[in-house]
């Protein structure tokens, strides 16, 4: 093995050197090398090692579709496994390392794994679930649970970190009239006649260099061809996006892109996102995406040392890296001769084994004058040598094929061995026709060149240059000048249509050949060398039944590595047809799916991240809260107090402290979270009395009204109260958690249902900041920060009273006398921007009473004992009735869910019911979420639920709120048990009317 | 009266910030206190005679049809919606229910102007609107969701206002602001 950089040649920086770690070793590279381009130049060859048998891998492409050299980057949190080491960009301090082996990719003591591989076959991990015969037969897997956990440790390539991403990532939305995917002449082509027609273009390559198949062509020629088309493209003003993959297409045209933003950094700006994640929406669509060459299955082909003929010619010279010495060519086409022509005027000694009866003259007589040692009706059967290629076995052609164009038995019989260093392989071309079949669009066979094409645009997507078949470099030219003059007619540009070539171009066809087998001769052929799939797992899985190539595929796992199929896929169809006895075309092609490369998690979660995971939603009371001692919690989106605590307070005792404050003085809460819509127009007046269950048609101008409004089918959406604010005018509120429901429902009942109603409704949570002030002193606190106090009087401010004045210092305000906590309470809300000052008047005037601030659980502590539903309660399976609302139902109207709601089954007496819950023992608590159950039937469902708890100042024990079949009518004089199996246990209860705490309305109506 | 505070107010550290290239900041973040905005609705069939009532509000030469918007000195008319007109920087008109309904909504959404050179690409960041000069050109209004939250922006001659409901305007400010970084920024003062 002999890989060396030449002194001259290639696109790389010779006069800088780029020092990088690989393993323990640290080597240098030049500015232009890929990581793989510099390992090869340092002759290192075992970069890898495979999923399950362990064989050691080295470089077997150039490009996305490497199977060999994937290997580990970065390092602490910034390490990502499972990198294409053809795909890294070289960059000065790089740290890679190999992986799945141990202790190091060169010496592996996981190789131990290649002599058991006859029972690491197809399907072993489905056969593992069978039990180990005959210990477990007809006795289930016990010994599976035992093992499975060896066989999970033993799967997965590299080790992630498990540290916080360091790194951030941008989404990004991008509209352009014309996409170009791949910026070979074809794709450069495209997009300067779709650019010159006056279209807006963008163009991405998943490279960091323009070009395509010209980056790896020898000579001065094909570089001015490739920067004049550069050049050109920057003058037509076409956006070309480099180090960018088109990782899927979907609806409507638009792609998915995949910008590596940073990756072949060594020290990026910190505010630079590592990734770029686009959604970009094109009205036409040009996919010039290439082909990937296919290897060939014979024996050892995973070996370090084979890989593509086209990678070779890449390496040399792109790189400057003359990847061997003895070098031998296995080809069935044209294609290939070119790389040994260059590597042979490198300086290689190269063999060209042509699987092909008759080569073409030009060529056979370019080979001569090259010194390539040519024979045809020749191909390799094996390749020897451990970590790396010491020889090949050639196969000697001995008989015809059959259709199909794979192997029949004794078409090759075995040759004389072959001294060499590298072995090149060139099978035939696959044109990149994922993205396409991401639309769903099926890639048809085409026999003559042996490979899959999509021949027919789709969606305003067309296929260019070697992605359509074309395998010449003028044929590519025009294919693309087609497609973008094609697609710049579909936008209604005048221009001239051009005619796309035919697929082909060689001047000999394509002899197919997907395995070399000979009889006697024991191979371990690999069809997909990332999953370690063979071909006799091929044809196990055919012998097994799964004959279907979706069957197949799942199976064996062929091609469900991280190359998505790029390399085994058509190798391993063709296997399959060849054991149905059929052709290509009848055993069909798999689906691809994107992504067409990886994608990483923290570029799909972009900045919706740590504290930006969800937007926070804050009140307009947030800060001075804060200020203020509070403790926050989330409520849904929102962050809302949740208790205010003193010195060296825990949460139970403010809240409770909370509790007794506000029942015996006076309690101030944040409330703006709750959700407040305006409703104005002539007929809103009509529209609540068809939400709402209550009547709705009499409220007085002033005055508010608890509403339950219900779904269609007669269960309880939300409750709130609505404020009459004018003739034509109201301010309705409803529960934090469905605001945003109500808000779309009303909307669609007013745009679906009753368009004739002179209507609307606006969302108002956020012009409004509100407090409640809620205690014995509410009044006088109150009284103190409005402008005229005597407004606040019982007799013109009686309970459910509604009033639009100003607070001290001008502030707008309207309030109204509700409650929630049971308490003689009021509502106050302001203009948000005024809601600090409001605080600060409210907060001064508390204090002179002996006040507090209160938060949510204080809230929700006084709302138990009161009995009030949230929506804890109303979880989308409570009835009016369950919910001990049931007078709240209008008989006198029609409104939505009235009909539904007197279905039989929700008029059951013995429905579950709300109830208040008391422990029979008042020193003992009990879980929400406990299960209510009867003392003899502690299982199941049981015949409840408790949703809320809390410890009750104004009882002096626990106290609870839930649901109870028949409710608390039934269960008068009776135990029932709370069940909390997997936390408290049992407890006994006594079930109560909800109303624990002053029922009949004494302190709120005072 | 008492002093506005904004949703942003105590939260805005004004400054030049991030990856700034050789030619100035690419964006310039600037909220805008003390937002001035009445929403006026009419109904189908008296769209016109409210129109005409904003027209002679607004001096505006011909009233912006949907998604559009006029400015005339410091008074905007923005069509949001097909029966709704935001009215910002003058008084709501008086209008009978039978004609139509005005509502103030000064304080439910924070004001940020977005300008620079890379304006459109960091909201682009975000919002999912086209928002190529051909597409949405000044003048233009538009509805979309940022970072999860419904805002309106509006393509105004000194940039790109957006409407921020108040609630979720710092979280939208922080993470826009973080986005900004990568092309640098000026972060202004209203």
């Amino acid at each position: 093995m002999s890989a060396r950089r030449l002194i001259q040649g290639g696109r790389i920086d010779r006069e800088k050197s780029l020092r990088f770690r690989w393993d323990d070793r640290v080597l240098s590279g030049h500015p232009g090398d890929s990581l793989a381009s510099a390992l090869l130049a340092n002759n290192q060859w075992v970069l890898g090692r495979s999923f399950k048998y362990h064989r050691p891998r080295g470089i077997m492409s150039a490009g996305v579709e490497e199977s060999g050299a994937i290997v580990t980057v970065g390092k602490g949190d910034r390490r990502v496994v499972n990198t294409k080491a053809t795909m890294q960009e070289l960059h000065d301090g790089m740290e890679a390392s190999g992986q799945n082996a141990w202790p190091s990719v060169r010496q592996d003591l996981g190789a131990i794994n290649g002599l058991f591989s006859r029972f690491f076959s197809a399907g072993f991990y489905y056969k593992t679930f069978m039990g180990i015969p005959p210990f477990e037969w007809g006795r289930g897997t016990g010994m599976w649970m035992w093992y499975e956990k060896f066989i999970r440790r033993a799967a997965g390539m590299g080790n992630a970190s498990r540290e916080p991403d360091p790194d951030h990532y941008d989404h990004v939305h991008g509209f352009c009239d014309v996409l170009v995917v791949g910026s070979g002449i074809a794709g450069m082509s495209a997009a300067l006649a779709a650019a010159e027609a006056g279209l807006e273009v963008v163009l991405v390559e998943q490279d960091w260099e323009p070009g395509g198949d010209l980056l790896g062509q020898y000579g001065a020629e094909a570089e001015r061809r490739r920067q004049g088309m550069v050049q050109d493209l920057q003058t037509a003003g076409v956006r070309l996006m480099l180090r960018t993959t088109a990782f899927g297409l979907y609806d409507n045209g638009v792609a998915g892109l995949l910008e590596r933003v940073t990756d072949h950094l060594k020290d990026p700006h910190r505010d630079l996102p590592r990734q770029r994640f686009h959604v970009l929406r094109a009205r036409q669509t040009i996919l010039a995406t290439g082909a990937i060459e296919r290897g060939i299955a014979f024996g050892n082909n995973d070996r370090p040392g084979v890989m593509t003929a086209d990678s070779a010619g890449l390496y040399l010279n792109r790189y400057g890296v003359l990847a061997g010495e003895q070098v031998v060519v296995a080809t069935n086409n044209d294609s290939a001769y070119n790389v040994a022509l260059d590597l042979a005027g490198a300086g290689a000694e190269v063999s060209v084994l042509d699987a092909r009866a008759r080569i073409p003259g030009r060529l056979s007589e370019l080979a001569a004058d090259a010194d390539v040692n040519l024979r045809n009706n020749c191909t390799v059967m094996k390749a020897n040598g451990a970590n790396g290629i010491r020889s090949v076995n050639v196969a000697i052609r001995s008989g015809g094929t059959r259709s199909g164009g794979t192997r029949s038995g004794g078409a090759w019989k075995a040759g004389s061995r072959q001294d060499c260093d590298l072995v090149l392989v060139s099978g035939g071309w696959s044109p990149v026709v994922n993205l396409m079949s991401h639309r769903g669009v099926r890639p048809t066979w085409n026999a003559d060149i042996a490979c899959f094409l999509v021949p027919e645009p789709h969606e305003g997507i067309r296929m260019a240059g070697a992605a359509a078949g074309c395998w010449t470099v003028n044929d590519c030219a025009q294919s693309g000048l087609s497609a973008g003059r094609a697609a710049a007619r579909a936008l209604g540009r005048e221009v001239t249509i051009v005619d796309a070539p035919a697929p082909g171009g060689w001047e000999s066809p394509i002899r197919p050949l997907y395995e070399v087998r000979i009889d006697g001769w024991k191979l371990k052929s690999l069809v997909d060398p990332q999953h370690d799939v063979t071909s006799d797992d091929v044809r196990l899985a055919h012998r097994e039944g799964f004959v279907s190539v979706e069957h197949l595929k799942r199976y064996t796992t062929l091609g469900m590595a991280t190359d998505g199929g790029k390399v085994g896929n058509v190798i391993g169809l063709a296997l399959m047809a060849e054991a149905l006895g059929r052709d290509i075309p009848e055993v069909g092609t798999t689906t691809f799916r994107p992504p067409y490369t990886p994608v990483s998690i923290g570029a799909l979660r972009g900045r919706s991240v740590d504290t930006h995971f969800r937007p926070l939603r804050r009140t307009p009371l947030h800060d001075w809260n804060l200020a203020h001692g509070a403790t926050m919690t989330m409520a849904g989106l929102w962050h809302r107090p949740w208790y205010f605590a003193r010195d060296g307070e825990t949460i139970s005792e403010a809240y409770v402290r909370e509790t007794e404050t506000t029942r015996r003085a006076v309690g101030l809460c944040d409330v703006t979270s709750l959700g407040k819509i305006a409703v104005q127009g002539p007929d809103a007046t009509e529209f609540l009395n068809r939400v709402y269950t209550n009547p709705f048609a009499k409220l007085p101008i002033g005055k508010a009204r608890y509403g339950i409004m219900l779904r269609d089918d007669g269960i309880v959406m939300d409750d709130g109260t609505t404020w009459r604010l004018g003739e034509t005018e109201y301010f309705m509120t409803t529960t934090t958690a469905h605001a945003a429901k109500v808000m779309a429902w009303l909307e669609e009942l007013l745009q679906t249902r009753w368009p004739d109603l002179r209507v609307h409704v606006t969302s108002v949570s956020e012009q409004w900041s509100g407090c409640a002030v809620a205690g014995p002193k509410s009044r006088e606190v109150l009284a103190a920060c409005v402008a005229d106090g005597a407004i606040l009087d019982n007799d013109r401010f009686p309970f459910m009273g509604v009033i639009e004045t100003e607070l001290k210092g001008g502030i707008p305000c309207r309030i109204a006398r509700i409650s929630f906590s049971g308490e003689l309470a009021y509502e106050a809300y302001v203009p948000s921007d005024y809601g600090p000052a409001m605080m600060d008047l409210l907060w001064a005037a508390a204090a002179e009473h002996d006040g507090c601030l209160y938060g949510l659980e204080a809230l929700g502590a006084m709302r138990i004992e009161k009995g009030h539903v949230t929506g804890a309660e109303l979880d989308g399976r409570v009835t009016l009735e369950d919910a001990g609302l049931g007078r709240m139902g209008s008989e006198n109207k029609s409104y939505i869910g009235s009909a539904l709601r007197k279905r039989p089954e929700l008029l059951r007496e013995d429905r579950p019911r709300l109830v208040g819950i008391l422990p029979r023992d008042r020193s003992q608590k009990f879980n929400a979420g406990s299960i209510l159950c009867h003392p003899d039937a502690v299982s199941g469902l049981g015949e409840g639920w408790i949703t809320g708890v809390t410890h009750s100042p104004s009882n002096g024990h626990w106290i609870g709120i839930g649901f109870i079949s028949g409710g608390h009518e039934a269960w008068d004089g009776k135990t029932a048990i709370a069940a909390d199996p997997v936390r408290r246990g049992n407890v006994e209860v006594e079930i109560v009317s909800p109303h624990m705490y002053d029922p009949d309305g004494e302190k709120m109506h005072g | 009266m008492a002093d506005r505070i904004s949703a942003l107010d105590g939260h805005v550290t004004t400054g030049t910030f991030g990856l700034v290239p050789d030619d100035g900041p690419g964006v310039i973040l600037q909220p805008l206190p003390d937002l001035s905005l009445v929403q006026v609705a009419g109904w189908p069939d008296t769209l016109r005679a409210v129109g005409a009532r904003l027209l002679a509000i607004t001096d505006a030469v011909s009233l912006p049809g949907p998604g559009k918007a006029a400015t005339v000195g410091a008074v905007s008319l923005l069509r949001v919606e097909p029966l709704k007109w935001w009215l910002l920087g003058a008084q709501a008109p008086e209008l009978p229910a039978e004609k139509g309904s005005t509502l103030d909504l000064s304080h439910s959404r924070t004001r940020v102007r977005v300008a620079g050179r890379d304006a459109a690409a960091l909201l682009n960041r975000f919002l999912s609107l086209d928002l190529r000069t051909g597409s949405f050109p000044p003048g233009s209004v538009a509805s979309s969701s940022f970072h999860h939250v419904g805002v309106t922006l509006w393509h105004a001659d000194d940039g790109y206002h957006l409407f921020l409901p108040r609630g979720f305007a710092l979280s939208c400010w922080e993470v826009m602001l973080e986005s900004a970084l990568q092309f640098g920024v000026e972060v202004r003062q209203g």
